[in-house]
């Protein structure tokens, strides 16, 4: 069964502000902890200020949830190759995030995604943080 | 003495400096006189970051400078960021006054009368904003029971080169991004200097629920004519920020349970914590010495400001108890009159009236009174004649429509022919009788006259546990008249009218356990507005009713009912209007507000009780701290002790 790994990152926090976010990224996620969620991509969100992506993935009780994780914008997605079908509805996907600061709330924040199906990945490289 | 003594010191100072500045015209009487020509301040700016934390967001939990109260402080704890992904809120702007600190510039319009040239208002715009007219023609601020949105309501004045805006009739929000919060009844002053291409825009919260002093802060911007106000668009769907499947979701944090507020001073060590908690002493110079030990902040004495409007006042102007009926349009047919507090609801058309629910028995006669002249003054007013001769086209008359527009008297207004109670309660059925016997409902047809009492009185419609409560009211207690009670009862989840009223679907939805086992909300279907009865009001706490059936999640289950039904017109912002019982006319996101302080007060005083304290232990322990100086009572009808007794009661019934 695929679980969520809660992974405490004690250095390299996620410093950076949330400039154009219409929420504050500190205040909305524990930018010092990550989550994994293993799962099926469920929707692709592809708008500004922020697209989003949905996935279903068991939580840390192995129960399957809805997780909605906060990407960047088009325009940075764009930079990076990300279109609009670039993510199909069923695709396996790994997400690594941030997690909300909200006990119960299947939320987080876009580290780095990866579909191991063809190897796409978004995030850890230059430009590929959420801003 | 370390760096660090003198950075908090320099914030401080420049806190105070800031307070200087402003107070003195904040509260100055008159000031120079206007100068003939002001300056002109409409183009397109550009923000300068150079104030602190300008569009960055403070640390979690740093309330450094806010003139805080222990209210504003819990309230700021415990309201998570994420509360803001939620669907009725995702596509609001900043809240106003975080507003000219947001990213992307601002654009200043005028308005010009063509006549004169004389500037009727100014309009502000914002990346993420609504137009936000600020009036120049000297008209007044709305009543109290109007209702408040993001930007506000707006007025300005020429004070010497100053544009000062004076701003009420705002939604609850923030300060800053990221965790203080405002309630919705602040008064928000801003003053405007330009000096050059340089825009000058100090900014005055006055809060006094949450704040013990006025908030000031200053941003600057530049005149930019290259530049262009972006425009963000908002096309969020219900769950797309805050993931799960509950579309209810209210994300907040237990009292206590935000560790997140002090994570910032682990990195900040130099900085003391007592500091970061804010409060009015805090701001002002004279803090330092309690730092080094030389004074205690207890005993200090600071110049501070006071509000400059009465909080109480403010709050129970939304529903004057002033033995009067004011009458507000609200949209399409549906009309709010206030008596005496308690809001009817009236639907006012070519086929007649209805009204939800009828005040008290002692408003009656002034309530009628106000409906048959709304009524007369909407469905037939006096129209000036635009066609001569026999041959105009037009409604039957004495011999001409010329002739008939001078002489004749326009026909009366229809009748009262429904009346809807969301409940028993005596301010809301206590005017049926006279107002049911003074309506007519056709319901003989070609046979009523032969049966006495067919088709005389208007409809009375509720759910039939109303009925059952107003025919058999318990021990010492006089039933109402017959011609009072409801004569069309419904036990379903929801009722239609059978045909169009006034042109629009009428649908009434039960709302089990809420208030009572009897409440319904009232949704007129084209106007776009509902009578939420007591399942919602802009003045206290729900009042839950638990011998007769009220619960706490009833109350939340009612409310969540409502934001399903609603839906915004723009950017978090009016679309359906919503009448409470008592109180202002709100929006979806007003109704949200309010869903969240319930749900949380449900989940803080579960939480309690879950740890084993009693009702008592749980009174004392404030959990309803943060509100109720919005909507607590320690006197009358329904007080805070009241209401925390009747949640924990039913939390308990609900085990």
């Amino acid at each position: 069964m695929r679980r969520v790994v809660y992974l405490v990152i004690g250095a390299a926090l996620f410093a950076g502000t949330a400039a154009s976010a219409h929420h504050s990224y500190a205040a909305t996620y524990d930018v010092s902890n990550e989550i994994k969620l293993d799962g099926k991509l469920v929707q692709f969100v592809y708008r500004n200020p922020h697209s989003f992506v949905h996935v279903q993935a068991p939580d840390s009780t192995g129960a399957q949830q809805r997780w909605a994780v906060e990407w960047a914008g088009t325009g940075q997605l764009a930079e990076a190759g990300v279109q609009r079908d670039t993510l199909k509805v069923g695709d396996g996907v790994v997400i690594v995030g941030r997690p909300s600061r909200v006990r119960g709330e299947y939320r987080a924040l876009m580290v780095r995604l990866t579909r191991p199906a063809d190897g796409f990945t978004w995030g850890g490289r230059a430009g590929q943080v959420v801003d | 003495m370390d760096n660090g003594f003198f950075r908090i010191g320099g914030r401080l100072l420049l806190a105070a400096a800031a307070i200087c500045i402003s107070i003195p015209a904040l509260f100055a009487q008159g000031g120079p006189a206007r100068t003939l020509i002001p300056p002109d301040i409409a183009g397109e700016w550009r923000l300068e970051n150079s104030e602190d934390d300008t569009t960055a967001q403070p640390p979690l939990g740093d309330y450094t400078g806010i003139p805080f109260n222990e209210a504003g402080r819990l309230r700021s704890d415990t309201t998570a960021e994420s509360i803001w992904g939620t669907p009725e809120y995702q596509c609001r702007p900043h809240s106003a006054p975080h507003q000219w600190r947001g990213l992307g510039g601002a654009r200043i319009l005028k308005e010009q009368d063509p006549l004169t040239r004389d500037v009727k208002a100014y309009h502000i715009q914002f990346m993420r904003s609504l137009d936000r007219p600020v009036f120049m023609d000297g008209r007044p601020h709305p009543p109290a029971w109007a209702p408040h949105t993001w930007t506000g309501f707006s007025t300005g004045e020429w004070v010497g080169n100053t544009l000062k805006i004076t701003t009420t009739h705002l939604k609850d929000g923030y300060l800053k991004r990221g965790g203080p919060q405002t309630s919705d009844m602040y008064a928000m002053t801003e003053f405007l200097t330009r000096h050059g291409d340089v825009l000058s825009i100090i900014t005055v919260i006055d809060d006094p629920l949450y704040l013990d002093e006025p908030y000031v802060h200053s941003t600057t911007y530049a005149y930019d004519p290259t530049a262009s106000v972006a425009h963000e668009v908002c096309n969020s769907s219900a769950f797309a920020e805050n993931g799960g499947t509950n579309r209810h979701w209210v994300p907040h944090f237990l009292p206590g349970e935000n560790n997140a507020r002090v994570e910032w001073l682990k990195d900040e060590n130099w900085f003391p914590p007592e500091a970061a908690l804010g409060g009015v002493k805090s701001v002002y110079p004279e803090y330092r010495t309690t730092l080094n030990g030389s004074a205690k902040v207890d005993t200090l004495r600071v110049p501070s400001s006071k509000s400059g409007f009465a909080i109480d006042k403010r709050i129970a102007d939304q529903s004057p108890r002033d033995g009067q009926v004011h009458v507000l349009p609200v949209q399409g047919n549906i009309y709010m009159l206030v008596a005496d507090g308690t809001n009817v609801a009236v639907s006012v058309g070519t086929e007649g009236v209805a009204v939800v629910n009828t005040a008290s028995a002692q408003m009656s006669d002034k309530l009628l009174a106000a409906i048959n002249q709304l009524a007369n003054a909407t469905v037939t007013p006096p129209a000036a004649n635009n066609c001569f001769g026999a041959t105009c086209a037009g409604t039957w008359g004495w011999s001409s429509p010329y002739i008939n527009s001078v002489i004749a008297s326009p026909a009366p207004a229809k009748p009262i022919r429904y009346i809807f109670n969301t409940s028993a309660a005596p301010e809301h059925v206590g005017g049926n009788e006279k107002l049911a016997t003074s309506g007519f409902f056709p319901r003989g047809g070609g046979f009523g006259a032969a049966v006495a009492n067919v088709g005389r009185g208007a409809a009375i419609v509720a759910h039939e546990n109303v009925l059952n409560r107003m025919a058999s009211p318990g021990p010492k207690q006089t039933a109402p008249p017959a011609s009072a009670q409801p004569t069309d009862t419904y036990f379903d989840e929801l009722h239609k009218l059978p045909n169009y009223f006034n042109g629009e679907a009428v649908v009434v939805y039960h709302a089990p356990a809420a208030n009572t086992d009897g409440d319904s909300l009232v949704f007129f279907r084209r106007s776009e507005v509902i009578a939420a009865g007591n399942v919602f009001s802009t003045v206290s706490y729900p009042v839950i009713d638990v011998e007769k059936g009220g619960t706490i999640q009833g109350v939340i289950d009612g409310l969540n009912k409502i934001i399903d039904l609603a839906v915004p017109e723009y950017r978090a912002q009016g679309g359906t209007w919503v009448i409470p019982s008592r109180g202002r006319v709100s929006d979806t996101a007003d109704v949200a507000s309010y869903r969240n302080m319930v749900t949380m007060m449900r989940d803080r005083i579960q939480d309690l009780k879950g740890k084993g304290m009693t009702v008592a232990q749980v009174k004392a322990a404030r959990p309803t701290l943060d509100f109720d100086g919005r909507y607590g009572a320690t006197t009358g009808p329904w007080t805070t002790d009241m209401f925390v007794e009747a949640v924990y009661r039913t939390l308990q019934e609900r085990k």
